[in-house]
């Protein structure tokens, strides 16, 4: 398994980056066809893999995508990629969902009730190197990490789900993940075992 | 401290043996759990814990850091997943869901909700908790439990109950033990109980045979966050991550 993906590259990050620029200084509906034709079948995949109906994800797919319109404004390019905004604004609205599933009688996605969320600048972390760091790393990464990592931030596995689906004891699962996690954070391990 | 987190003894909420406690019982920063950022990232975690983590964000840095590095790697993996085709019609379902968007009246701001909130403590508090709390101060309001110390219970969508605290310099919060595990943040002042003291960021956890009687720390006001199970049982402290959200 890779996270190699042909043409990929910094160029059409930029891009996209770009093209979300565009939704929100020029309103394009051109720029935000570009960025759905990129996101939205992935999007769904994603979805679908962790459950979804092929219907109901695609309507999730879209609130997501309405949720990039209205957003754009908010994406600071310094801050992160555009993959990373969408995926946090698809986890957000699963969160939300799960949030009105329990509070049927409000409409927590009401958009009067509840303005685009302004979000803050961050003045401690530095969003965009976190960027380059985790994707130069990454391409080093060894296949048995890269599918652990991959299982537990992406596809939301807890270790003891993923020592299950890989038939690997959980002290592995965790070690290795910790490990793989330091690595991307820039960090040396120290303590092997 | 993240890499703490292959000895995080998850028996240390079972604290059955009363004698070994200090130390063990103790945790002071989300960083000890690890697995707690994945499931963060991915929206695995029970609302509860989602707002406790984002308002630890908030206060600590490193916290703030171990998700900025989560959230990217989801994000990555967003790039390389295989492309599903949408529908013929998603595009435009999408532009329609626009334009009903873009025509709707200007937003007007409820003023109604600021003017309940008219304590400035609460417009204080870090970003991911203002507005739950000043909803239900509006709502549900504010209970005295003893003098100085109040207790707002906080509707977040979660089934573990969830109540931010209001401790004043010197009040004792009732001594008490509690059915399940106990999770409490500290979002501003402090407080320090038999076993240690905690500052902004801090986490204490107490499991189910701990008693403690917290007192708020004399240089100010104390607002703590807390979530506890309640009738809600999560197998060990790693059961709050393994509730995934649709499915």
């Amino acid at each position: 398994m890779s996270l190699e993906t042909t043409g990929n590259d910094s160029g059409e990050r930029e891009h996209l980056a770009r093209c979300v620029q565009r939704i929100a200084s020029e309103r394009s509906r051109a720029a935000f066809a570009e960025i759905f034709e990129y996101f939205a079948p992935r999007l769904k995949s994603y979805l679908v893999r962790l459950g979804s109906d092929p219907n109901g994800a695609e309507e999730i797919v879209q609130e997501v995508m309405l949720n990039v319109w209205r957003k754009a404004d908010q994406y600071d390019q310094r801050q992160a990629s555009v993959s990373t905004w969408i995926f946090r604004i698809a986890r957000n609205r699963r969160i939300d969902s799960h949030r009105r599933m329990n509070k049927p009688e409000l409409d927590a996605e009401d958009p009067m009730l509840h303005p685009a969320k302004i979000e803050e600048p961050d003045i401690t972390v530095n969003r965009a190197q976190v960027e380059t760091v985790v994707r130069k790393q990454l391409e080093t990464l060894p296949d048995d990490q890269l599918i652990l990592l991959k299982a537990a931030f992406y596809e939301g596995l807890s270790h003891s789900q993923i020592a299950k689906k890989f038939g690997l004891p959980l002290g592995t699962v965790k070690s290795r993940i910790r490990i793989a996690f330091q690595r991307l954070k820039g960090q040396l391990e120290r303590d092997q075992h | 401290m993240l890499d703490d987190n292959h000895h995080q003894s998850i028996s240390l909420t079972r604290g059955k043996n009363k004698t070994k406690v200090s130390d063990d019982m103790r945790i002071t920063s989300i960083n000890d759990f690890g697995e707690v950022y994945s499931a963060y990232a991915a929206g695995c975690l029970d609302p509860a814990f989602a707002l406790m983590v984002e308002t630890q964000a908030v206060l600590k840095p490193e916290v703030s850091r171990a998700i900025a590095h989560a959230e990217t790697i989801a994000g990555i993996c967003l790039e390389s997943e295989e492309a599903l085709a949408v529908s013929d019609q998603a595009l435009a379902n999408t532009m329609a869901m626009i334009d009903a968007f873009e025509a709707r009246p200007a937003a007007q701001t409820s003023f109604a909700k600021s003017a309940c909130a008219a304590l400035d403590e609460l417009l204080a508090l870090p970003d991911p908790l203002r507005d739950n709390a000043i909803d239900a101060a509006g709502s549900s309001g504010w209970q005295n439990l003893t003098s100085g110390v109040r207790r707002l219970k906080l509707d977040i969508g979660s089934q573990a109950e969830v109540e931010l605290y209001r401790i004043e310099p010197g009040a004792r919060v009732p001594e008490h033990s509690h059915k399940g595990n106990e999770f409490t943040l500290v979002v501003s002042g402090g407080f320090s109980d038999g076993q240690g003291s905690y500052g902004p960021g801090d986490l204490c956890v107490k499991g189910e045979t701990d008693t403690h009687q917290p007192v708020g720390d004399m240089d100010g006001v104390c607002f703590a966050l807390a979530v506890h199970e309640g009738g809600l049982r999560f197998t060990g402290l790693m059961g709050v991550v393994q509730r995934l959200l649709g499915q």
